[in-house]
Parts: structure tokens; C-alpha cells; sequence
């Protein structure tokens, strides 16, 4: 096997990585290309989520994506303001799905067959685990870690019913959509910081490798670049993206 | 009441790839030329363009170009024991919408089937006796060969400038190409893309074992091209974002590159885009179409007459819009009567993931979506079956098309779904991984067929389609056979652990196995067996072609669309040069 | 290598503010400004603040002859890969200058110049640039130049020279595909337009 040798071999490649964009007079010159630890995350309201569906949701995003040696967790990439703005938005009200009964419950190979919208689905699968939880005399954010772990994988495995919906099915939707906040473009207000292509070496919306292809066996270097971004690295966040193209 | 329009000589039905080229050729041989289109029109620019269209959420995750399930869905269910239940989101297959069909999303795999598939049942009677064929399995010969539709191969695959390296060329084996291909006249078009490092690996490894990897082919371009329709195309920069999204280079074949300007500009063509075409309309003798009758944007229902009914619908649709139609006798499993809906086939897909130590860089996201090295040993009939207990095979490739994280993140078996231990292993394998791609045959069976449902309606208030599908245990057989061949290539690659997942049943709508459903409205030389003859005529309404993979009487190891544009090329030909000179039958029934 | 890579840096830091830069950067200057910005005659681009990695090649390029032009031949062909490297790197570090004396689009020119920049024109089979070129034209490491902030005589005269063939390396025809499409109005637009960008 070739032994890796980064892209970024010298002074040029770290120059290129440090240096994308164009430095300002008096402004200093921009740090390595490392992973950097992000900032503290500036939190944007919530606009769908509840206090008590918060106390939720914050810890149960950041035990199915934990920060940890590896780079940022849930938390710091904004998973739960990703749920939030989306919940809140045309998906959460039932963009792109069939909608009309009669409902019957199929085998698995047949798929979601509930008449929840995904913004249903979480706030009645939320109630029923505030009640859930409150009857056992702690809230989520007041459980250890461990308890949290084992309460979700309890909903993951055991599948409760949750005031009609299965535990299951909202797990499933809970997990999916943290890992698309982790890893989806921030333009959608998660992966903020593009700590999550940072972690694994994902360059990114701007694509165009027709040359560092031919570099078998080497790392690509390059800070990873958002849909959102203009020209002087700022991302614009815009979560009213469509599901369509009208 | 629907409005009635002036009658215009064709009307065809869904401007994808087949109505684009179809309405082209018509509309240049001086016919007057509607194309009804349900979506909208799109065009590279601004449509396709960076970088709003590298958004793997909108486009993967969510699927935004893709049928709108709010709207139009189909019910599913394994067998007839079940009931049919609506596929509420797309996950397995993902049909397009819109101008230029799902050839804008597609990976631009562009291959031919082998002389063997066209005459399949014969020939598997002659090389493996009668008896072995599993009595469920319907499959059957198309009703042409693969010489006849040679010529057409070529013709598409210029129209789009292929990339590739010929493997057989009029017999003569080329080296470097695939040595199992059917004979062509000449090479494609463009030379391969570039090989990207997964298939360095896979070639030298499949060589290793004795095998003849080969450039997968590519329509995403190896440099720029003009095809005989004058139209530039450009070189393909491995950006990533290739199947579930448009090419913003210009890089990527599709009917917006191929031939739309130049169907557009001619005036004989009249392209209407948001109208929801709802059956076919039949005079009294039920034996002539007199035109269509359609929905458009704005809920006003039109009838448009014409004299020739082209339906160039996605496979699936183009079952449902016949038997909305009431074309053809649709088939019933419980009596074996009928042929609308009959022998509709999918696709067997199975993986190897290769996982290696993280000083192999493997930089998943520099790819096309047909930059591939691959293998033809065990696809098709290329291999002895003797004693083996199935037919068919598949094409096996470190096929690497992109690395886009929210849903590629190979981990081993074994890894939690969440926690730390999850996001550890995404980070230790996510650069190091090859995943080679098994791409099965479907055979044909009894037990598997569409038509519509009894209970669940379209937006329109028309009963959908309904898909009756399970994988036939001969192609679970042949998967297994497979991917244990693939499993062996991975550990030839020096791999730390290589994992194979072979298919296996039941037959899942929830996780993508691609978009290459066929069969329904099938080809062939006996109408009890057929709905269509050679030329994708009707044998009921011989002024009603029906074009599409669901020609198909079953489904082989590559993807359908090289040979649906041989197809298409095919009857272009047979309209000009015979029907529309003497409408009639083209064939005796 | 990560010692090499910092101290490579800081040094390009350090030069970035107003530290001495190397001896042989003195050729340089000659030509492309004391600060690496440029002439406005068409001839002498801008350096400062260009992607390293494109300078390289640039260099490497006209040092083999797959990019022509007789006086940066020359100079090329002088350099080893540790004098390139370090003269990219210092011009790659430098902060980009205020705007030099050119001529600001007409409103004409900025809106066709912006379109074909976000856009592209469909007409003519031309992608949008920020496509390759990043976002506002501000380049992609590894991959194009930045093109924001770059002297539009010096643009324009790279556009007609892959239009006619006499710049070739462009690795998979990309820039003469796109080149070749473009009329004298569209380069007068997109090179004022990107030339005006900060």
C-alpha cells in the first residue's frame, strides 16, 4: 500500500489551504488548516421546539452524536436548531408525502404507513415521553448520561407506544434527521462551522476534482465550502430551502 | 367537458429521453408534433447550476427532482396476500419528473445487454436443457436481436458521446475493454474517464484473479464532444453530485445536451410542460386511439386529438397509462391471463464493502457517477451455470460515484447505529472504505406484476398503480453466488476486512436498490405473451406505441438505458420508414 | 511535515505583515507592483493574495512550456521547486490591494458580467463560472484561481488566448470550452464585473 502522503505537502498546498481567501490589508493571515475547535455556538431562537421539548431534544441529539477526541458533537454543530427550523418548515408540515388514508399498518418492506406529518410525529412522540418521563420523577436533561443512552435505546428497541406512534419509528426519524443536521450543507443551519466535513475530509458544495483525481492515495486538503458561503467565507443560512424545484 | 384541441399528427406522452429523441425525429420528417410533459421545463442554465445543486439534502435526502409522492405515489405489496399499501416516500426506486425525464438525475451508466439477453429463454433451453429453469420464471425472448438493434447502440450512444474503450469490435477482442461485449461496429465515441483510485485497486486485483476489469461507461464525459446533432458537450470534472441531481458542466448526457435545443427550434414541435396526461382516449371499435385527454397546470381538462399516440412514460407509468386506457387485457396472476402489468421485473443489488487501515486515502468524493472499473466475468450468461441453480449474474465494480456524508458513512458490521462508537467508526472508515457495487439480473416470475389499485388514488382522483413484486429465489441464488465472487476481489485488494452483503428477500420499498423497474407492457412475437410486437406497437390499438424499460420481458445484469435508446432509435426508424407511411399492424397477429 | 507546514505559514504570516520578502521575489516586483498588484496593461496580473496552489503550477507551467510567454518562460526556468514554492506562498500571503485604476463596469456590463458569473448563459452552452471559481469568484484552493479582485485587462486577455488557442494548460479543456463560446461583449462584461469585486 503507498504510504499517505498529504496533498498538502508542502509550503504551497499549506499555503493554498490557509490562505482560500484573499487576506484583507492589516487583517492577520488565517490559521492552519487543522481541525480547529469551533466556537461556542451562538444559538438561534427556537421557533418550533417548546422549553420542555428542548430539555429533550438537546442532550438526546448530543447522545446520538456526542462531541467527542474525533471533533464537535450534536450540540456545537446546531443539530437541534436544524430540527427545529425544519420541524417548523414545509418538511415538518408534510412536504413530498402521501397524505390520504386509509392507514394500515403493513410489513416492514411497505414502510411509513402513519398519518403523522414529521412536525406530528415529534410533537406527539414528545408529549408522550415528557409524561413518560416525569411519571418516573426525572426529566430527560436531568438523567446521566448512561440513563439517557439506556432511555433511548429502550425507545429505540422496545417500542412503546407513544400516543400512537411507535418508539421505533420516532427514534428512526429522531436519528435520521440528527445525522442529516450533523452532515447536511450549514446553509441549513446545522453542521455549523462545517464541523462535520472537517471531521471526515468532506470538501464540500464547490467540487471540482478533475486534476486531484489523478493523485491516487492522497489527501485532499482544502477547507470545505458551503452552498451558503460568498466570497469572504460568511454562510447565510436559509432552512426554507424547498424539497421541489417548483 | 374537456375542451377539444386542433388534431396534430402525433402526441407523445412524457418528454423524457424517448418522447425528446422520438418527437425529434418526427418533427424533422415533417410531422406535426405534440409532447405532453406533467413537470416543468428545466435547462442547464439556470436549472442545473452551482452551487445550489450540490445540496445532498435536498437532492438525495428529500429527493427534489424527483414524481412528487403528495401527488402521485404507487401502492406496494410483496404477493397477493398482502394488501397493496402506498409507497408514501420514495426510497428504493425514484422516479423523475419534469423536462428531459430522470436522464437530467441519472448516473450516466450507459451499457448494452449481450447478444444472450435478447433470445434468453432460448438460449438458456439450449445450453442448459429444459428443465433447468425454476417453473415460476416467465422469462422470455424480446422479439429482436441484439445484430438488429446494433446499429442503434451506435446511434445513442454518439448522440450522447459515451466514454469508453470498445472490448469486441466486429469480433476482433479489443484489449483493455471488456472481452464478454457483443459485438461492435466501432469504439465509443470519447476514450474513458479517468480511473479513479478504488478502481486502480479493483483492476489490479480482479487481474490478479484472472478476470478483465474494464472502464466502466461513462456518458459523463471524458473531454468535450459535439454530436451529430451539433450540440457541445464538456468534460465531466468528477464533482460528486451525479445521480439524484443535474449536471451543471454540461458534462452529463441529457436530453437539455443531447437534443433538446434542437427539438425546441424546430417548429413542427409544439412542447406543453405542467399537463397531466389521464388516459388515452379509444373510439368506438376500441381497436383506434383518436388522441389524449389531459390535465394542465391550472385544472382545465383538454382532449388532443392525433392521429399516432406515442406513450414515452417512465417503465411504471407507462403500465398505469395503459390500463387507465384500457389497452391491452391486464394480466392476472391467479389465471395466468392477460399481459398488461405481466413480467414486471426490477434489479438484484448486492455489495462488498472493502474497509482498509487509514493510510489507504481513498477520497470517496471525487467521482462521476459512472467513473467505474469493472468486472463482466459473472454477469449475464458469461459464465458456466451448470449446476449452479439459477440464471443470470451481475456486473461487479468498485463502481465509487460520490461520498456525500449524510447517507455515505461505511462502517463495519458490528458498529452501534449512534453514540461514540458510531461517530468513530464514520471517522475512521469514511476515507478508507471501497464499496464495490453487484449489479444483479431480475428474472421474471409468475407471481410478480402491476395494476391498479383498488383503494388508493393519484391527486386527479385515478386509481394508482399497484406494484405486486418479490425477488424470485433465483436471483437471491445468484446474488449469493456473486457477491461471494465480489468478497474474493476485496481481499485480493488487500483489505483489512471485507464485508459482503448479498440481497435477500423480502423484497424492501425502503432502501434504494436503483430506479430500474421494467417489464409491464412487455415486447415479443406472440401477443398472448406480449403487449407490444418488435416495434413497441400495440397488438391491440396499432396506432398506440408504447416505449419504455417496461418493454423489457425481463430485466438483464447492466442498467436499461443504453438499451432503451437503442430501442427508441429502433422504432424512430420503424415509424418513419414504414408505419407512418402505411399505419396499419406491423406485424401480423 | 506538520512543523514544516507551520513554520511555512508563519513565514508567509510574517511576510504578510510587512516582513521582509524573499530575494528573489525583487524579479517579481519588477513587473508585478511592490506589492504584487499588478499592472493594468493586460500583461501583469495581480499575485497577491492568489491561490498558492495556482501560482505554482503557473510557474511550473511556464517553466515546461505548457503555458507560454517568452519572459515568465525565462524566469520560470530559473526557479527550483523550493524557490517556486516559497515566492507562491509569500504572494498567496500577501493582503489583496485596494482596487488599482480601472475602468468600474458599465450597469450594462456588471448585470451580464454578474450573470454569467452566478448563471451562466443557456444560449450559449456556458456554465456559470463561480461554478469552478467559488463563491463570488473568490477561487477554490486546489482546483481554480480567483478571479474577484483580478485586473480585467489581464482576464480578458486570458480568455481570448484560450479562445484562440494559444493558452492551453487547462487540463480537460475546461477554459477553452467556455472561452470559445464567449463573445467580445460577454469578456468585456464578466472580466469588468469580476475586476470590481472586493
Amino acid at each position: 500500500m503507498p504510504p499517505a502522503v498529504a496533498l498538502v505537502a508542502g509550503s504551497t498546498e499549506a499555503a493554498a489551504a490557509a490562505a482560500h481567501h484573499p487576506v484583507k490589508a492589516a487583517t492577520p493571515a488565517p490559521a492552519a488548516a487543522a481541525a480547529s475547535v469551533p466556537k461556542p455556538p451562538e444559538k438561534p431562537p427556537y421557533l418550533f421546539f417548546n422549553v420542555a421539548e428542548v430539555q429533550f431534544i438537546e442532550p438526546a441529539c448530543e447522545r446520538l452524536i456526542p462531541a467527542d477526541e474525533s471533533g464537535a458533537g450534536a450540540l456545537a454543530a446546531g443539530v437541534p436548531n436544524y430540527l427545529d427550523k425544519q420541524l417548523g418548515g414545509a418538511w415538518g408540515a408534510g412536504e413530498r408525502l402521501y397524505r390520504s388514508g386509509p392507514w394500515i399498518q403493513g410489513t416492514a418492506s411497505q414502510g411509513y404507513q402513519l398519518p403523522f406529518t414529521p412536525a406530528e410525529l415529534f410533537r406527539t412522540a414528545l408529549r408522550a415521553i415528557h409524561s413518560d418521563l416525569a411519571q418516573r420523577g426525572s426529566a430527560f436533561n436531568e438523567l446521566s448520561t448512561d440513563a439517557q443512552d439506556d432511555y433511548l435505546k429502550s425507545l429505540e428497541k422496545d417500542n412503546h407506544d407513544l400516543d400512537g406512534v411507535p418508539s421505533a419509528v420516532f427514534f428512526d426519524m429522531l436519528l435520521k434527521m440528527s445525522i442529516e443536521g450533523f452532515f447536511s450543507d450549514p446553509v441549513y443551519g446545522g453542521n455549523r462551522d462545517m464541523v462535520a466535513w472537517r471531521m471526515i475530509g468532506f470538501p464540500g458544495a464547490y467540487a471540482d476534482y478533475y486534476e486531484a483525481i489523478d493523485r491516487h492515495g492522497v489527501k485532499f486538503e482544502r477547507e470545505p465550502l458551503s452552498i451558503g458561503e460568498d466570497g469572504h467565507g460568511n454562510v447565510h443560512v436559509h432552512p426554507e430551502i424547498p424539497a421541489s424545484v417548483g | 367537458m374537456a375542451q377539444r384541441l386542433k388534431e396534430v399528427d402525433v402526441v407523445v406522452i412524457g418528454v423524457g429521453m424517448v418522447g425528446s429523441i422520438l418527437a425529434k425525429e418526427l418533427a424533422a420528417a415533417g410531422y406535426k408534433v405534440v409532447g405532453l410533459e406533467r413537470g416543468s421545463t428545466r435547462f442547464t442554465v439556470p436549472e442545473f447550476q452551482s452551487p445550489g445543486i450540490h445540496d445532498e439534502l435536498r437532492f438525495d435526502v428529500r429527493k427534489a427532482l424527483m414524481q412528487d409522492n403528495t401527488r402521485e405515489p404507487v401502492t406496494f405489496r410483496n404477493n397477493t396476500s398482502q394488501t397493496g399499501l402506498p409507497v408514501r416516500r420514495w426510497e428504493s426506486f425514484l422516479p423523475g419528473t419534469g423536462l428531459g425525464g430522470s436522464m437530467v438525475h441519472w448516473n450516466g451508466q450507459t451499457f448494452r445487454f449481450q447478444a444472450n439477453d435478447f433470445e434468453l429463454a432460448t438460449r438458456t433451453r439450449e445450453r442448459y436443457g429444459k428443465g433447468f429453469l425454476d417453473p415460476d420464471l416467465t422469462i422470455q425472448d424480446w422479439g429482436v436481436t441484439y445484430d438488429e438493434l446494433e446499429p442503434y447502440y451506435d446511434r445513442f450512444e454518439y448522440l450522447l458521446g459515451t466514454s469508453g474503450k470498445a472490448g469486441n469490435l466486429k469480433g476482433q477482442i479489443q484489449q483493455g475493454g471488456d472481452p464478454h461485449e457483443s459485438p461492435r461496429s466501432r469504439d465509443y465515441p470519447t476514450p474513458p474517464q479517468k480511473e479513479h483510485y478504488s478502481g486502480a485497486l479493483f483492476r489490479k486485483a480482479a487481474s490478479s484473479l484472472g478476470y478483465h476489469p474494464f472502464p466502466q461507461p461513462s456518458s459523463n464525459l471524458s473531454q468535450p464532444y459535439t454530436n451529430p446533432e451539433g450540440l457541445k458537450m464538456n468534460t465531466c470534472v468528477f464533482c460528486g453530485f451525479c445521480e439524484r441531481y443535474a449536471c451543471e458542466h454540461y458534462a452529463k448526457s441529457t436530453p437539455q445536451t443531447f437534443i433538446l435545443p434542437v427539438l425546441l427550434a424546430n417548429s413542427n414541435f409544439e412542447l406543453r410542460t405542467g399537463c397531466q396526461v389521464q388516459r388515452i382516449n379509444l373510439d368506438s371499435t376500441k381497436k383506434r386511439a383518436t388522441g389524449v385527454t389531459y390535465i394542465d397546470n391550472a385544472g382545465r381538462e383538454l382532449e388532443q386529438p392525433a392521429s399516432l399516440v406515442i406513450t414515452s412514460l417512465f417503465a411504471i407509468n407507462n403500465i398505469r397509462m395503459l390500463l387507465l386506457s384500457g389497452i391491452g387485457k391486464p394480466y392476472d396472476p391467479s389465471t395466468g391471463k392477460g399481459v398488461v402489468g405481466r413480467n414486471y421485473a426490477y434489479q438484484t443489488m448486492s455489495t462488498v464493502a472493502s474497509f482498509f487501515d487509514e493510510d489507504v486515502i481513498i477520497n470517496p468524493f471525487m467521482a462521476s457517477g459512472a467513473s467505474g472499473t469493472m468486472i463482466n466475468d459473472y454477469a449475464g450468461d458469461n459464465f458456466d451455470h451448470s449446476g449452479l441453480g439459477f440464471i443470470g449474474g451481475a456486473f461487479i465494480g468498485a463502481v465509487n460515484t460520490n461520498g456525500r456524508p449524510i447517507q455515505y458513512h461505511p462502517t463495519p458490521p458490528g458498529t452501534p447505529a449512534w453514540g461514540k462508537g458510531w461517530k468513530e467508526a464514520v471517522v475512521k472508515h469514511y476515507n478508507h472504505t471501497v464499496m464495490f457495487s453487484l449489479h444483479g439480473s431480475s428474472t421474471s416470475q409468475k407471481q410478480n406484476y402491476a395494476d391498479l389499485d383498488p383503494t388508493y388514488k393519484d391527486a386527479w382522483g385515478q386509481p394508482l398503480l399497484r406494484i405486486t413484486f418479490d425477488f424470485p429465489k433465483n436471483d437471491l441464488k445468484m446474488a449469493e453466488y456473486v457477491t461471494a465472487r465480489g468478497v474474493e476481489i476485496g481481499k485480493a485488494m488487500g483489505a483489512k476486512q471485507v464485508v459482503g452483503s448479498p440481497r435477500k428477500g423480502p423484497y424492501t420499498t425502503q432502501i434504494y436498490q436503483t430506479t430500474h423497474n421494467t417489464g409491464g407492457t412487455v415486447m415479443g412475437n406472440d401477443p398472448s405473451t406480449s403487449v407490444v410486437n418488435r416495434y413497441l406497437q400495440s397488438w391491440d390499438v396499432p396506432n398506440v406505441f408504447v416505449i419504455g424499460a417496461s418493454a423489457y420481458p425481463q430485466n438483464a445484469s447492466w442498467n436499461p438505458t443504453g438499451t432503451l435508446g437503442a430501442l427508441t432509435y429502433w422504432v424512430a426508424d420503424a415509424l418513419k420508414n414504414k408505419y407512418l407511411k402505411n399505419p396499419g399492424h406491423l406485424v401480423s397477429t | 511535515m506538520k512543523h514544516l507546514l507551520a513554520t511555512l505559514i508563519l513565514l508567509g504570516a510574517s511576510a504578510a505583515q510587512g516582513a521582509t520578502p524573499p530575494p528573489e521575489a525583487a524579479t517579481c516586483q519588477a513587473c508585478h507592483g511592490a506589492h504584487g498588484e499588478g499592472v493594468v496593461d493586460g500583461d501583469k496580473p495581480r499575485l497577491a493574495g492568489q491561490s498558492a496552489f495556482y501560482l505554482d503550477k503557473q510557474l511550473r507551467d511556464f517553466a515546461s512550456g505548457a503555458r507560454d510567454n517568452a519572459i515568465m518562460s525565462a524566469i520560470a526556468k530559473g526557479l527550483n521547486d523550493q524557490t517556486r514554492a516559497k515566492l507562491a506562498a509569500y504572494y498567496a500571503a500577501l493582503p489583496v490591494p485596494a482596487a488599482l485604476e480601472h475602468r468600474a463596469p458599465t450597469a450594462a456590463q456588471a448585470e451580464r458580467g454578474h450573470q454569467l458569473a452566478i448563471e451562466g448563459a443557456e444560449g450559449k452552452r456556458v456554465q456559470a463560472c463561480n461554478n469552478c471559481h467559488g463563491p463570488d469568484g473568490s477561487g477554490v484552493a486546489l482546483s481554480a484561481p480567483a478571479l474577484a479582485g483580478q485586473l480585467a485587462p489581464y482576464l480578458a486577455a486570458q480568455l481570448k488566448s484560450w479562445q484562440q488557442g494559444s493558452r492551453k494548460n487547462d487540463a480537460g479543456n475546461l477554459m477553452s470550452s467556455v472561452a470559445s463560446r464567449l463573445d467580445d461583449a460577454d469578456i468585456a462584461a464578466v472580466t469588468a464585473y469580476y475586476a470590481s469585486l472586493e
